[in-house]
């Protein structure tokens, strides 16, 4: 397998980081560091005399998409992991991932979890650690990797052949690179999640003058790198996501027209691509600029219905979207119905668009249904001829809406800021039993309870998730809870695995880790 | 996340190894391991060193170790971290007291009350020093204050009722005792008290 480790003037750093690349007890490994135009590192690398060790010497400075993708070009391995120059990962964490992928029948991605490790540096440039938290451990979710990036590029593997369907990576975008990565890889594979702290990534108390978020903070920047990655698609056939095709029904070509586009290209993040039947001569004054549109010419004297058909005939992807030109665009207008449909158990609903009724029905359905109705009653109206054919259109109910983990999560986080921690650790409670995420949320369930002042809960909930995978926080809090109840001999057992857990990494857990991987 | 979310965090990511260092000493420490318990509220205070709690530790380690001018050293240095530190006033009281220096311990365990009402070592030092000096009307307005917050404390009760009968109230001291033998029925120190109180609640001539 191929380690590809870009480094960028952080010659203090990546001894520690090659070491914990070529240290790796899976020894069948590769690694390719890139100096990308930064300080001379060629000693440093030298020094480690490892024939497995490739190195790429670059004087120019070109920036972190085109180094992966100048080390991609050679790396041979199987799978292709990541390691940024100030990172390190465990021993175990080649093997770990390897393991499951190759015990994996679907799934060509993997991760596992990493400790944000928060630490002061000093003056002479050493890091003294203050604390390791798993910030985020978020089972995979396809339609939150859409729309955000859930998954640390140091922590992920996937095997190298998928780049063949993805592409390499954007070299235009100079933010959110690893992001637009695991969004394509997302298209054609699942993501196994593997419950085990495999490495740390750095994060020094009081920097924010890191390049990468000083660029966030720039909201044009922001904005353009993200638009950028959601109007980006590998090539097709896409093994797990299906195009939406979204159909435009507008009378004219005018200023309204253009501001649904616009709004519609910033506000969708499920890949599309845009159908716009309008009358030639509209076509040929249109400067368009956006791109997945179709231009699709129809008859002036057409009826709506009848230019929905022959863009129908157009579209290729598997859900459809009818959007009346007047119908408000906002963030998740056509995300909530979507999600709702794919997820439909009885196949046989279409779900409206918000605000879509009456005059400006508008709403989502499967392609073969729509051709079904449209070829059966060809002479009625979009929502006419789909209700002959037995489809019934309606509003999704919330249950059906997606992100329901994170609208949970989002309100455990207030209680928990107002202080009603009982309800902080129901909700986190209900989540772990509900919507995967389990160790996460008993952590956090753990916490809000012991606030709370119900150490038994928060004992149970850290026996339970320091049996799977002890970290520093839930070691140190069942010690707590030990500590009250004067068990002193146990509170120490547990801080001392604690201690170890700062200096160096944690033992191994007492169970097989929980794998999950999420649709 | 929003900013009281976020700001506990920020708070919490820096203090996590001292914590982790800071509990093992209080563990260490109530098992009577002073060597490690030194050892952990040593490099706490490294990693903390605006902390009062390690010093506070040492304090108390160095105290149950005999060291007494370790501990009254560890204890001021906690004192000048922070001025209203109650725990470190009541480690000085201690030393103060293990050097039979009433009055001035006296002070001391005071100035901790006041800064902490609820700081039961130093209402139980406050306690044995009001005996050795035979002045009890202060101690047992704490008693009863403390008493009101916490009314289930048997030691806190059975401290009380002997300070009644030193202060010759006995009536006080018979109720309080009943209450705690009502918490505590097999509390043989309570029983003997009362006894004793009941003793001289006899009329005599």
């Amino acid at each position: 397998m191929s380690i590809l480790l870009p480094t960028y003037n952080r010659r203090r750093y990546l001894p520690y980081a090659l070491a914990s690349a070529v240290g790796q007890t899976y020894r069948n490994v590769e690694v390719f560091v890139v100096n990308d135009g930064g300080q001379d590192v060629s000693d440093v690398v030298r020094a480690f005399g490892d024939p497995r060790v490739h190195f790429i010497d670059r004087r120019e400075n070109r920036g972190k998409p085109y180094s992966l993708n100048e080390a991609l070009a050679r790396a041979q391995g199987k799978y292709v992991a990541y390691l940024d120059d100030d990172d390190v990962y465990y021993p175990n964490h080649v093997q770990v991932l390897v393991d499951a992928l190759e015990g994996s029948t679907d799934c060509c991605v993997a991760y596992s979890d990493l400790y944000k490790t928060y630490c002061h540096v000093l003056s002479d440039g050493d890091r003294e650690i203050r604390s390791k938290y798993v910030e985020v451990s978020r089972d995979f979710d396809r339609f939150l990797m859409l729309y955000f990036n859930h998954v640390l590029h140091v922590s992920l593997m996937h095997r190298r052949d998928l780049l063949d369907r993805t592409g390499p990576y954007n070299e235009d975008l100079n933010i959110l690179i690893d992001w637009d990565m695991t969004r394509r890889l997302a298209f054609f594979s699942d993501f196994l999640h593997l419950h085990v702290i495999t490495g740390e990534f750095y994060s020094p108390i009081g920097d924010s003058d890191r390049i990468s978020i000083q660029r966030r903070k720039d909201p044009r920047e922001y904005l353009r790198n993200v638009l950028a990655i959601r109007t980006t698609h590998p090539p097709k056939p896409w093994d797990k996501l299906d195009e939406l095709s979204i159909i435009v029904l507008a009378d004219r070509l005018d200023q309204d027209l253009a501001e649904t586009c616009k709004r519609l290209w910033r506000h969708t993040f499920y890949p599309y691509r845009l159908y716009l039947p309008l009358v030639p001569e509209a076509i040929a004054r249109l400067d368009n600029q956006m791109p997945n549109v179709v231009l699709v010419p129809v008859d002036p004297l057409s009826s709506p219905a009848e230019r929905l058909d022959v863009a129908l005939q157009r579209a290729e992807g598997r859900y459809v979207a009818i959007l009346p030109g007047a119908l408000p665009v906002e963030e998740m207008w056509v995300e909530n119905p979507l999600y709702a449909l794919i997820h439909d158990p009885s196949n046989r609903d279409g779900f409206l668009l918000a605000g879509a009724g009456g005059e400006r029905w508008g709403g989502v359905v499967r392609r073969v249904d729509l051709e079904r109705a449209r070829n059966a009653y060809p002479h009625l109206s979009v929502e006419a001829s789909l209700t002959a054919c037995g489809i019934r259109v309606r509003a999704p109910r919330a249950e059906e809406l997606p992100f329901q983990f994170d609208e949970l999560l989002r309100q455990a986080w207030q209680a928990d800021s107002d202080g009603d921690w009982s309800v902080a650790a129901r909700l986190c409670e209900h989540l772990a039993d509900r919507h995967c995420n389990e160790l996460w949320m008993r952590s956090m369930a753990a916490d809000a309870h012991f606030r709370a002042g119900n150490d038994g809960q928060a004992a149970r909930l850290c026996r339970q998730v320091n049996q799977v995978r002890p970290t520093v926080e839930t070691l140190l809090l069942e010690a707590k809870v030990h500590r009250r109840k004067h068990e002193f001999q146990t509170a120490i057992r547990l801080l001392q695995q604690a201690e170890w857990g700062l200096q160096d990494r944690l033992p191994a857990p007492a169970r097989t880790p929980m794998a999950c991987s999420q649709d | 996340m929003d900013t009281a979310r976020t700001d506990e965090f920020e708070k919490r990511k820096q203090t996590q190894h001292y914590e982790v260092l800071r509990e093992l000493g209080d563990c260490y420490t109530s098992v009577g391991n002073y060597v490690q318990a030194q050892r952990c509220y040593e490099k706490a205070a490294s990693i903390g060193p605006d902390e009062p709690g390690p010093y506070i530790g040492l304090g108390a380690a160095a105290l149950q170790t005999g060291r007494c001018e370790d501990a009254e050293i560890a204890f001021r240095v906690a004192c000048r971290l922070d001025p209203n530190c109650a725990k470190a006033y009541a480690g000085l009281a201690m030393v103060a007291q293990q050097r039979k220096e009433y009055p001035s311990s006296f002070d001391l365990y005071m100035k901790s009350l006041e800064l902490d009402t609820d700081n039961i070592t130093a209402l139980l030092g406050l306690f044995q020093v009001s005996c050795e000096m035979g002045s009890f009307a202060k101690v047992i307005h704490y008693l009863q204050v403390y008493l009101d917050m916490h009314p289930g404390d048997t030691s806190v009760m059975f401290a009380l009722a002997a300070l009644y009968l030193k202060d010759n109230r006995p009536e006080e001291a018979r109720r309080m005792l009943l209450d705690l033998l009502i918490l505590e029925p097999m509390n043989n120190d309570a029983k003997n008290l009362l006894e004793e109180v009941e003793h001289c609640l006899v009329p005599t001539g």
